[in-house]
């Protein structure tokens, strides 16, 4: 029986995507689009090669850090002993970035 | 079966945010909450429009109107014949909310 594996997830996408896209960037109004388009794909690319039989859905947001609140939830309806999600926060001095991973397993 | 009508769930997803939200303000301690119950009742709602054997995935943010700006995107892996998804935004002069719901066929 599968499970989804939150932290190699989380680790991922953290250690090996965001940084390597946002690292040392200020925010800019004109990159976000690159940036967010860099950042899901990239997270598709290596949860792909981990060889597991799930589909999966990867979301970003990317905002500035202006002082205002911001709050991300999710509700899903499916497996609960094979599919999971994994929420990764990051930031830096001008901008916040969140980055969910969705597990949906398929059965072949 | 049907296929995942992307079209009908926006328009249940931005009904149900307008009449939630409506005149709603924004506040630090009361957003988190109400992020979560939007995300359960949105999913709620778009699985009486959803074909059985679809795997629901509902995302809602939920932020301050501010002077920042915020953008949002989305990939999947999965079978683009029966797979899609909706998603619908709402804002007013104190919060702003983008929801989106992924829908994925299970054989």
């Amino acid at each position: 029986q599968m499970i989804f594996n939150a932290d190699e997830a989380h680790n991922i996408v953290k250690e090996v995507v965001i940084e390597s896209v946002l690292g040392k960037a200020d925010y800019n109004h004109n990159k976000v689009n690159q940036w967010t388009a860099a950042i899901v794909e990239q997270s598709l690319t290596h949860l792909v090669k981990l060889g597991k039989t799930y589909k999966y859905i990867v979301t970003c947001a990317v905002m500035q850090r202006s002082g205002a609140g911001l709050h991300t939830a999710s509700s899903c309806f499916w497996d609960t002993t094979t599919d999971g999600t994994c929420t990764v926060r990051w930031e830096n001095r001008t901008m916040n970035c969140i980055v969910n991973v969705f597990a949906v397993a398929i059965i072949l | 079966g049907c296929k995942f009508d992307a079209g009908q769930v926006q328009q249940v997803l931005e009904g149900a945010l307008a009449s939630a939200l409506g005149t709603m303000v924004y506040s630090p301690q009361g957003s988190a909450p109400l992020a979560q119950s939007l995300a359960e009742l949105l999913r709620s709602q778009a699985k009486e429009v959803v074909p059985p054997r679809y795997k629901l995935v509902c995302h809602v943010l939920l932020g301050q109107q501010g002077q920042q700006s915020l953008l949002v995107a989305s990939r999947a892996l999965w079978d683009p014949e029966s797979d899609s998804f909706a998603s619908a935004t709402f804002s007013n002069t104190s919060l702003f909310a983008v929801a989106t719901v992924h829908g994925v066929y299970f054989e």
